[in-house]
């Protein structure tokens, strides 16, 4: 029994990390329509700039509120100063542009912080494990899964609950017509990029006592947040969620379960699903 | 024939004649120029800490021969990056070859790079230095008289380590080594090694490189009331292994026995790491004149500690330039024959190239990570030292008399 609940606190700790990064990328396809290779290293920077402020504050709760907003802006002004042109452009040149960002981001990361990983602590009160009715299980964890409910609540009550939501989705739906009635698009797609980049960077400030912060990570979670968000369904927070907790436990029962499948099971599960519905669970069939 | 097909037909005559030139007419033109070393080395990406390492000890390197070179010759390192991909390195290994005219490769980060670059290099008739890579077969079945082991490779590491478990309390073990070369090589040593000293292993599994969630592995080891757990990752992976396991509370039940107990590791998990055991390659610890000497200047360059691969790789290039002085030119084939059972005076002790798989032989070591006040982060202390004929397989495999 206790190890059924360890499975799955496991697989909801993981899911929770990949929807926090799988929500901005899937926001970022549903409004912008592109696909954004250099939202990974946005979840890097926020590692990174988590470490800093944990550094230099000596804290950690403060990063979790500082960072967000940094990189949010930091990808409002890369969309506002290179995406914005080229919207018009083949898909070809957002997909070479974000690559081409991801790999700037990285390497300037590196010549800035040096290859070491950098290891930052959970705040004091979630260092250690709990004891669950005789099962040990790290706090930390533990917050990852509320934390992640709460920004996925928050996320899609604003979405569909307040006025800015409607016209992001109606912006979704149809930009064109959303211009016409006098919707701000283009301010639309910077704030969109600029929020999915925050969430990127929230998901890698609350990575990174988890996993510290490290050269490649970007490379590594954007992977997985690409086949949440294909599972899920393009452009659909629902589907985020979805899609994160069936890649989060995919890959944790996969290793526990069947460990010679760590590597695939989670793609078949992709490939599974896109046999019965193409565009995902929860996306709409263009 | 229009003007532009012309050129277009032109550029391409031209790039196909500079490099179907045969590689030994080229290197014959550069004869007197400097002697060339390249590095096709993992400089970005996850495993950049040891591309970088190789670097950091290249750089010191030329420092101590500025003015003298070797045989008066002054020496160049070229550096590409691979990011820790074999087919990248392949392409980078063939470029230093083919168009800057390296003999020499060195500096290869990952086991995978190692074979994929190594099998090339009959074919190159250039000499590929491992200072790093640990996968036994690179000595064994895939070993061929142009690829030259200076590091302890991972049986080797497995080996120190098992001798030194041999006498310990410890009864049950658990293996985890990541899903390539080296991670299955070191496993597969430790294995036999610990069955062999009559002990248990009562679990082995092979995550995934690149892993970053352990908790499914570190549910099982717990389960397996294992006392110790052998740990063969590379450097990020070993990283957040230890610091979920402490976050888990595991790492005070089960033991981390690491294959390699490197700085990296211990400089980002910190004091959570202290208590950890394992074999290393080179700590810098060690006690020896030649090695407090290079430590210093080590540090006085880089401002850090040297971790296992700066050790090694300096201790690679120093045998070289001795080899190629020996040889009294840089000609591949001989330098090969002055390389063979030729001796060395290393940093932690005597290296022996022995001839039958250029395996070089020298100490093991089983570390423990340490607090010291002097250190901003823990450091190797060594536990035991074996000599290099008790920790060096047998000729041309991975198994020990």
């Amino acid at each position: 029994m206790a190890n059924l609940v360890e499975q799955l606190l496991n697989a909801l700790a993981l899911a929770g990390l990949l929807f926090l990064v799988s929500a901005g990328l899937s926001l970022v396809f549903g409004i912008l329509r592109v696909v954004n290779f250099a939202h990974g290293v946005f979840y890097m920077l926020g590692a990174y700039l988590g470490f800093t402020t944990v550094a230099l504050s000596g804290w950690f709760w403060p990063a979790l509120v500082v960072v967000p907003p940094i990189v949010g802006v930091l990808g409002a002004l890369v969309e506002s100063s290179t995406l914005r042109f080229i919207y018009r452009r083949p898909p070809i040149y957002q997909l070479l542009l974000t690559f081409g960002l991801a790999l700037i981001l990285e390497e300037s990361i590196r010549v800035l912080y040096g290859p070491t990983a950098k290891g930052v602590e959970p705040p004091v009160q979630l260092q250690g494990a709990a004891d669950l009715g005789g099962l040990l299980y790290p706090r930390y964890r533990l917050f990852l899964v509320v934390l992640s409910l709460v920004v996925g609540a928050a996320v899609w009550l604003f979405l569909r609950r307040t006025r800015a939501g409607l016209i992001i989705r109606a912006v979704a739906q149809n930009s064109e017509m959303a211009d016409c009635l006098g919707a701000d698009v283009a301010r639309v797609r910077t704030l969109v990029f600029g929020a999915a980049c925050a969430l990127a960077g929230l998901g890698g400030v609350a990575a990174a006592p988890m996993t510290t912060a490290y050269l490649g990570m970007g490379i590594s979670v954007i992977v997985d947040a690409f086949v949440v968000v294909v599972i899920g369904g393009l452009g659909s927070i629902g589907g985020s969620m979805a899609g994160s907790l069936i890649v989060g436990a995919a890959q944790t029962w996969g290793a526990y379960y069947l460990p010679e499948t760590a590597m695939v099971i989670m793609y078949a599960v992709m490939g599974a699903i896109l046999i019965f519905r193409p565009w995902g669970l929860f996306g709409e069939e263009e | 024939m229009r003007r532009r097909d012309f050129l277009q037909v032109a550029v391409a005559g031209g790039v196909g004649a500079t490099l179907g030139v045969p590689a030994f007419l080229r290197r014959t033109w550069a004869q007197g120029g400097p002697i060339k070393i390249g590095m096709p080395a993992a400089l970005s990406g996850a495993y950049a800490q040891y591309g970088i390492q190789a670097k950091r000890a290249a750089e010191l390197f030329s420092k101590d021969i500025k003015g003298k070179g070797i045989l008066g010759r002054p020496v160049e390192f070229i550096y590409e990056d691979t990011a820790g991909d074999p087919a990248t390195a392949v392409r980078k290994a063939q470029k230093l070859v083919e168009k800057d005219g390296v003999k020499f490769l060195t500096g290869v980060a990952l086991s995978s790079e190692a074979l994929a670059v190594s099998a090339k290099c009959p074919e190159w008739k250039v000499i590929f230095m491992s200072t790093i890579n640990g996968a036994g077969a690179l000595t064994a079945k895939a070993w061929h008289r142009y690829f030259f082991r200076v590091n302890t490779s991972g049986p080797m590491g497995a080996r120190a380590i098992s001798l030194y478990l041999a006498e310990s309390p410890m009864k049950r073990f658990f293996a985890l080594g990541s899903d390539y070369a080296w991670g299955r090589d070191s496993v597969g040593s430790f294995t036999t090694q610990i069955t062999a000293a009559k002990k248990d292993i009562v679990g082995t599994d092979y995550p995934p490189v690149g892993t970053k969630d352990f908790a499914s592995y570190i549910a099982k080891i717990r389960q397996s009331r294992a006392d110790g757990v052998y740990l063969a990752l590379p450097g990020q992976d070993a990283t957040i292994y230890l610091k979920q396991a402490h976050q888990f509370g595991l790492n005070r039940e089960v033991k981390p026995i690491m294959e390699i107990l490197e700085l990296e590791n211990m400089k980002a998990v910190g004091d959570a790491m202290v208590g950890a055991i394992g074999s290393s390659r080179y700590p810098f610890t060690v006690d020896t004149p030649r090695n407090r000497e290079f430590v210093k200047r080590f540090h006085d360059l880089h401002g850090v500690y040297p971790d296992m691969f700066d050790g090694e790789t300096y201790e690679g290039l120093e045998w070289l330039a001795q080899v190629i002085t020996k040889a009294g030119t840089d000609d591949v084939d001989k330098v090969i024959e002055a390389w063979e059972d030729s001796s060395y005076d290393g940093l932690e002790g005597p290296f022996f190239m022995r001839k039958c798989d250029h395996q070089a032989v020298q100490l093991g070591f089983a570390v423990e990570a340490v607090k010291d006040p002097k250190y901003p982060h823990p450091i190797p202390k060594i536990l035991a030292t074996y000599p290099g004929e008790k920790v060096t397989p047998k000729c041309r495999t991975e198994e020990f008399s």
